[in-house]
């Protein structure tokens, strides 16, 4: 009877968790296996640690993990940051919260190559911000602003597209917290930002995770902002693993800068998400 | 000087509701004094406006002689119970306590010496380390009781906090709760709708009604004398008659002829009688009345019997015995100094 029952759960489970493990399992095992040698377009499959050897020596490829763990780690602190103070302010309704919060979250609905089209149009030779810079005076010819070599520009698409998922996920959690609680911590002594150390930070600690890990896997793969608006002296992981496939089709190097892709999002997301609960857990012991 | 006193508070909310107006209390050091009232009279309001969650709209507030009408709640020298108790569900009990002092940067041997003593106060030395979610609602409300003490505040602000408990332990934490205060001799303002508990607890009660004060009173004083008749109706079962002045101690009333000791009051709209005022066994001398039993309800100690007036609502008797039947009329005497004036419109 044990048995059937086992078998009826994984039934249950297979249309979801089945296509879910199906899709992620052969892309991850096909890319993995790529990178030790099989899985080859042409000639033979052979186990080899060439294409590691290659790719970890090359210094385009530490410069493109450092490079795409900043972006994804600055997205995702980032949004947090300034996602948090919006929560707070939406926490409870008041005359227009509706709609700033539905413009707030607009950016969700924008997909990330039209929002870098509308970005650079911004920023531009010929855009808004040049004619009115050249409008008022401050400069006679239009600077060069797009493809900066801080990642600036990546930067700010990065914050203007999660934030709002930051804020969709804070949100919620904010708002399940008592007034009660919070006018607990204050009759007690605790001013704004020790009300939110010590009480709003600790109890929405679940949302805040996933909204690093989320946003941390998501920067750290990007590719449609980086090709638009990034710098040009350096490439994402993405873009790094694209050039390596379209440039004489090195599909093997192709798929350790991808497995190294999937390892950074992987740790680099439970290593934020561990640090901000220890960092948490250290402020509340004062 | 008073701990705390407010004085011509009146607060509008921005839909325009008139939630206060014109309060005026003064509560002294060490007292316990109770708002009493129904949902939406203004206790509540009153009570976070002496904790600094809502400026009044008029008046001010005074702490010790200081005026702390702008203070907000952080800078006040008072702690609040809460009806939800609103503990931090993320810290445990001990963290809980040593909220408030950390806060304010008590000295780490101050603060354990508090939270131990606070702890066997409310015996929960065994339960330092659970979260609240592990604990009954009786611990959960002891908790936040020592939560607001470790503060060492002069005044406690209690928001129902009982409201939560069942009745045993709601009369069990009611006495801890006094002992506590008279252990500690701080001054408690505590928020209640139920009567019962505002005259076991109080050392004063102050009966709330449509945002004002109806009257301020000991317990005994509010009970065997009010002045209105909402207090008469909402403290404890009151018989309100309408009246007509006869001479200066006699008064026509649905009962019929009453004589009175005091002299009416002008202004009174009903004279007012307990059910437990009426004696029965009694046939000769004034005030004898006799009227059928149209209900009754045995209570134990007691049997609450409803009877008929013509003109007024049915009058309620506590009858001693329990053999009193439906269809049979009673016959008791009202003594006259029983017979109270009050003023006002019965709710």
């Amino acid at each position: 009877m044990r048995w059937r029952r086992t078998l009826l759960i994984l039934a249950l489970l297979t249309p979801g968790l089945g296509v879910i493990l199906l899709m992620i399992g052969s892309v991850f095992y096909v890319a993995v296996m790529q990178s030790f040698g099989y899985y080859n377009l042409v000639g033979e499959d052979s186990f080899s640690l060439e294409h590691w050897e290659k790719v970890l020596g090359s210094k385009q490829f530490s410069r493109s993990l450092s490079y795409s763990a900043y972006i994804a780690v600055v997205a995702a602190i980032g949004s947090v940051i300034l996602a948090y103070p919006i929560a707070i302010w939406l926490r409870r309704p008041f005359r227009g919260s509706l709609a700033i919060s539905a413009v707030l979250k607009a950016p969700l609905f924008v997909p990330g190559l039209v929002a870098s089209f509308l970005f650079l149009n911004v920023i531009a030779f010929h855009g808004v911000v040049n004619q009115f810079l050249m409008w008022i005076g401050i400069t006679d010819e239009p600077i060069r602003m797009q493809n900066d070599r801080g990642a600036w520009g990546v930067v700010f698409l990065q914050l203007w597209k999660n934030m709002p998922f930051a804020l969709l996920l804070l949100t919620g959690a904010v708002q399940s917290i008592s007034d009660e609680v919070l006018d607990a911590a204050r009759d007690l002594g605790a001013g704004s930002f020790a009300r939110f150390r010590k009480v709003i930070a600790p109890l929405t600690v679940q949302a805040m995770q996933a909204a690093l890990i989320i946003i941390f896997i998501g920067a750290a793969g990007d590719f449609a902002f980086q090709v638009t608006a990034g710098p040009t002296n350096v490439q994402s992981m993405a873009q790094y693993m694209v050039f390596l496939k379209d440039s004489f089709g090195r599909w093997n190097q192709a798929a350790v800068v991808g497995v190294s892709l999937m390892i950074l999002a992987l740790f680099g997301s439970l290593i934020l998400a561990f640090i901000s609960s220890v960092v948490l857990k250290s402020g509340n012991k004062w | 000087m008073t701990a705390l006193r407010s004085i011509d508070v009146s607060k509008v909310f921005e839909d325009g509701f008139t939630a206060l107006a014109d309060i005026n209390l003064s509560v002294d050091p060490g007292e316990f004094v109770t708002l009493l009232g129904p949902s939406g009279c203004g206790k509540t309001t009153l009570l976070k406006i002496f904790a600094g969650f809502y400026a009044p709209t008029t008046g001010r507030v005074e702490q010790n002689g200081a005026d702390v009408t702008s203070a907000p709640p952080e800078k006040r020298d008072t702690a609040m119970c809460f009806q939800s108790y609103a503990l931090f569900p993320h810290l445990t009990v001990a963290e809980n306590i040593e909220f408030g002092p950390k806060q304010n940067r008590v000295d780490r041997d101050e603060r354990l010496d508090r939270l131990n003593e606070l702890l066997r106060q409310v015996d929960l030395e065994r339960h330092r380390e659970k979260l609240p979610n592990k604990l009954s609602g009786g611990q959960q409300q002891r908790v936040a009781l020592a939560r607001a003490l470790a503060m060492r505040p002069s005044v406690v602000l209690f928001d129902e906090p009982l409201s939560n408990l069942d009745a045993k332990l709601r009369e069990q934490v009611r006495r801890e709760i006094r002992g506590l205060q008279r252990k500690f001799g701080f001054t408690a303002i505590y928020v209640t709708h139920d009567q019962s508990e505002a005259l076991a607890m109080s050392d004063r009660v102050v009966v709330m009604s449509g945002g004002k004060v109806e009257q301020i009173g000991a317990p005994e004083e509010v009970y065997q004398r009010p002045e209105t008749a909402f207090v008469a109706d909402f403290i404890g079962s009151a018989n309100l008659l309408p009246f007509d002045r006869v001479d200066d101690h006699v008064v026509e009333t649905p009962l019929g002829r009453l004589t009175v000791s005091n002299r009416p009051d002008p202004n009174a709209r009903f004279i007012c009688w307990r059910p437990e005022d009426a004696e029965f066994g009694v046939s000769e001398g004034g005030n004898i009345v006799t009227s059928d039993i149209s209900e009754r309800a045995y209570q134990g100690a007691y049997t609450d019997l409803h009877i008929s007036v013509a003109g007024a609502p049915d009058q309620r008797l506590h009858w001693p015995g329990g053999a009193s039947c439906v269809g049979q009329s009673a016959t008791f005497r009202l003594p006259p100094e029983r017979i109270r004036f009050v003023r006002g419109e019965i709710a």
